[in-house]
């Protein structure tokens, strides 16, 4: 089961550490931009090590549309996911839990 | 054609448009069709109209600094109440804290995330419109392939075609072109100076010392100095039209930064600090903004009632009390360590 759950988190785990790369070298030259809290790096980041690839993606982009000029801003966490399996790293990213309730 | 070409289309079309109107312009004005002067000047103007269109939202965004003034002294306040604190935790819920501030006074400074994932596309579209008309290569729409050739063969200079760049003038077969390698290292040289300072001027002018103290800001630092090699490296592969454009753009975002800092800096940063010494130099603080966060900052220190001794209070009875935030002065000094240090002894 481990090796399966493995597998399954090589794509978002792929995505992960894009996303970091992008937030250590190329984000910082921008500068404060985003008008929320986290911000919508976090918030993809965030969203991927809940929902995977493709929906944390999804829900980035979908925050990254409500980024613009004429919005309010403000805190807009990543909404948890109810029954989320996996654990994170303290580095941030996802891997297969080894204690599995039943 | 590949899924990004099929994006891009519709802004490769206006950009070619609007490359070509500015041909036709300059040449109605009795310019040289097919001279490089020319074709740079086009260039020139379609990075001008670019910006020109950018123009609401940097006004709108300026709008937005300028209501941040009015919220300065509480945001001072939550500055103040993480001072010192490095953590990743504190920092976090400093963030936090300002962010609702911003919110619920309705003055977001930030300037949002979606123009510039709209801009990059923008800036890619120009680049492979550059690109393929210093090949020769027909546009999308409106740059037909006599065009494009004639911008791509345009020299600078009667012997630098826009269409060459450091690197192919040097692996020239004909011996390497030394006019066009001149003219292209004092660009790539302009553009990265005119890259650095406007980065420079955010970094060391308009950030408060709160941001400065934290951890993504010695990245930033360390980034800043690279950065420039980097651009230097890879600006030699660029054909010289296409660094024309560049340092255009350069130059607008250096202007308008440095209108931006100069008139409405972060709170709580060195520019900030520099606009009041020079208003108050001419005399004129600014009357509305400024002055809101003078009294609030002058109501803080009031002075400070001595504290009194149990009898003295009976005895001075009926004193009326100052209204407002003393009355709960004497509560807090009675047990105080302090207050009895202060009281004067009979």
């Amino acid at each position: 089961m481990i090796v399966l759950d493995t597998l399954l988190l090589v794509p978002r785990n792929i995505g992960l550490a894009i996303l970091m790369l992008y937030r250590r070298w190329i984000s910082p030259l921008y500068g404060d931009v985003c008008r929320y809290y986290p911000s919508c790096s976090a918030y993809t980041l965030g969203s991927i090590q809940q929902r995977g690839l493709l929906l944390g993606s999804l829900r980035g982009g979908i925050r990254i549309l409500r980024c613009n000029p004429w919005a309010a801003g403000g805190i807009d966490d990543v909404p948890p996911k109810k029954h989320f399996r996996y654990t994170t790293t303290t580095r941030g990213f996802v891997v297969a839990s080894t204690q599995r309730k039943g | 054609m590949d899924f990004l070409g099929t994006i891009l289309w519709p802004l490769k079309w206006v950009v070619e448009l609007l490359l070509v109107s500015w041909h036709w312009l300059l040449t109605f004005f009795g310019m040289d069709s097919a001279a490089g002067i020319t074709w740079v000047l086009s260039i020139v103007g379609l990075v001008l109209v670019v910006r020109t269109a950018l123009i609401p939202l940097f006004v709108k965004q300026i709008k937005n600094q300028r209501r941040m003034m009015e919220v300065a002294p509480q945001l001072k306040k939550i500055q103040d109440k993480y001072k010192g604190k490095r953590d990743q935790l504190s920092r976090e819920a400093m963030s936090r804290e300002t962010m609702a501030l911003y919110k619920n006074t309705g003055t977001n400074p930030l300037g949002s995330c979606l123009p510039l994932l709209v801009q990059m596309p923008i800036f890619f579209s120009l680049f492979s419109v550059l690109n393929g008309a210093q090949n020769s290569k027909a546009g999308v729409g409106p740059l037909n392939a006599t065009l494009a050739k004639e911008f791509g063969e345009a020299r600078l200079f009667g012997g630098a075609p826009l269409h060459s760049s450091f690197q192919s003038a040097m692996n020239d077969p004909a011996g390497p072109q030394v006019l066009v390698m001149i003219i292209a290292a004092i660009m790539v040289v302009v553009m990265t100076a005119s890259q650095f300072i406007t980065q420079l001027q955010i970094v060391s002018k308009n950030m408060s010392d709160e941001t400065k103290a934290s951890p993504m800001f010695k990245q930033q630092r360390i980034l800043l100095y690279i950065l420039p090699f980097v651009f230097l490296f890879s600006g030699f592969a660029f054909p010289l039209g296409v660094m024309f454009y560049w340092l255009t753009t350069n130059i607008w975002t250096m202007v308008q930064q440095f209108i931006i800092i100069r008139n409405m800096p972060m709170p709580g940063s060195e520019a900030a600090r520099e606009r009041e010494a020079r208003l108050a130099r001419k005399g004129k603080l600014e009357p509305k903004s400024d002055s809101a966060t003078i009294v609030v900052e002058e109501r803080k220190p009031v002075q400070r009632q001595q504290p009194m001794g149990k009898n003295r209070a009976k005895k001075a009875g009926g004193t009326p009390q100052q209204p407002g935030g003393t009355a709960q002065q004497p509560k807090k000094n009675d047990d105080g360590s302090g207050a009895s240090n202060n009281t004067p002894r009979k």
